[in-house]
């Protein structure tokens, strides 16, 4: 029996990403992404027939799953910041695989619903998350936006948008007012699904 | 935000990450949350065409997992032309993806939704239609949506697009892929050839009455047009 080994965690990617592979971005950007992307199509012979969005063939899934995990294993990731490449083992992706959670909770009390994976041929809808999906929305109509989508009865949870202004400033990234509004939108959103009498609602 | 809300880190295009998400990362970790990874593939960008692009789509997704330690995974493959996730080709690869990373893990995962017609218009209903019939047949659990008009103007988005998104995928759950193929082929050609002339739209404040939220009655008749064009497609759930 195989021992089971030690899942890579966040921190491995981290000294990875302190060590591994130096590239250029536009190397990366231009030349190792697509040129390893165009060779996996070829070699696991991967061909899209765009009249048909959902493959109906079991054999270009496969191909396609196949290209996909050895895009990964091959290629790995560029980190931006440390101009090096983090690269993970097959053994250490099909345990991320193997050991990646199958359900979760999401929301409290009468509005928690248990998300579980569902197959393309399920019967069952997919769990409906309404809302701006970061799209800007203004100071004034947040509240009543979200209030609005939490008030639709087959919405489930909530996707909500960004703050234009957070008490007429503007909230500029990495400064004190991009906080009061991440805050803000959280807060707002929480009202709105109480306001819509479904405070357990996710967000 | 509570333990049980999905927090949200993103990745970069294509195969890319900086230190500020895997800061985030631990936090999340260390917290205890529910982690949603986030990444929109570039059909047509880094990656190049379908194919590559679907290619990158799942490594990307699988990357989540090992990389973020995702609850779920959040996927948005978009058009670079159009800035949109319901063009036909950027259906075509999160439905590729969408199915193979079906029939090999047991991921959660979901998709967001960029239209290029904005609110109040027939066009971005069946735009939003298509993706979550994409979706929905390709096995996704989660529909995330609806940023309408490219999601990039103030307040040009309502709760009528989530609920088209929703009973659009209502209709579809269940259908054999080879029917939905065809009805989906349909319902995009009937829109496609209008993005250069696509409606900009109307915001929240003229969709709905903003005191009683709901939506005005031009928005209602909109919306039954649209079901319409679903309905002649073959969709059922309205007639109940």
């Amino acid at each position: 029996m195989k021992t089971i080994g030690k899942r890579v965690t966040v921190y491995d990617v981290y000294d990875r990403a302190k060590t591994g592979q130096k590239v250029a971005e536009n190397d990366w950007d231009y030349k190792i992404v697509p040129q390893a992307a165009t060779a996996l199509k070829k070699k696991y012979d991967v061909k899209i027939d765009k009249t048909k969005m959902i493959p109906e063939d079991p054999k270009l899934i496969d191909s396609l799953w196949q290209a996909g995990l050895e895009m990964l294993e091959t290629t790995g990731i560029y980190c931006i910041d440390t101009g090096r490449v983090v690269k993970y083992t097959r053994d250490e992706i099909l345990q991320a695989i193997a050991g990646a959670p199958d359900s979760f909770i999401y929301g409290e009390g009468k509005e928690a619903i248990n998300v579980v994976p569902r197959a393309h041929s399920d019967s069952k809808a997919p769990i409906i998350q309404g809302g701006p999906t970061g799209s800007p929305c203004s100071e004034e109509l947040f509240l009543p936006i979200h209030q609005a989508y939490a008030q639709e009865p087959l919405v489930d949870t909530i996707v909500d948008g960004v703050l234009q202004t957070v008490m007429g400033k503007d909230p500029v990234p990495n400064s004190p007012w991009e906080i009061m509004a991440v805050r803000s939108e959280a807060l707002f959103v929480r009202d709105a699904q109480c306001r819509a009498g479904r405070s357990g609602m996710g967000l | 935000m509570r333990q049980s809300d999905s927090h949200e880190v993103s990745q970069l295009n294509e195969l890319k990450i900086d230190v500020g998400a895997l800061v985030v990362g631990a936090h999340y970790a260390l917290a205890g949350n529910v982690v949603m990874v986030e990444q929109m593939p570039i059909f047509g960008g880094y990656a190049g065409g379908l194919e590559e692009t679907a290619i990158i789509d799942v490594a990307t997704t699988i990357n989540s997992f090992v990389m973020l330690g995702a609850t779920w995974h959040l996927d948005g493959p978009i058009h670079v032309r159009w800035g949109i996730t319901t063009a036909r080709e950027a259906l075509a690869v999160a439905g590729h993806a969408a199915m193979a990373v079906e029939k090999h893990t047991r991921f959660i995962l979901g998709n967001q939704y960029y239209t290029l017609a904005g609110p109040c218009t027939v066009m971005c209903l069946l735009e939003t239609a298509a993706q979550a019939i994409t979706d929905t047949a390709s096995g996704r659990e989660i529909l995330s949506g609806v940023a309408s008009a490219k999601g990039v103007l103030t307040d040009m988005f309502t709760p009528m697009e989530a609920r088209m998104m929703a009973e659009a995928a209502y209709a579809v759950a269940g259908m054999p892929v080879s029917e939905v193929n065809v009805l989906l082929d349909k319902l995009v050609a009937g829109y496609e050839k209008d993005y250069k002339t696509a409606p900009k739209g109307k915001t929240f404040s003229e969709c709905y009455d903003v005191k009683t939220l709901t939506p005005t009655d031009e928005y209602v008749s909109v919306y039954e047009e649209a079901v319409g064009v679903l309905r002649g497609l073959g969709l059922k759930y309205w007639d109940k």
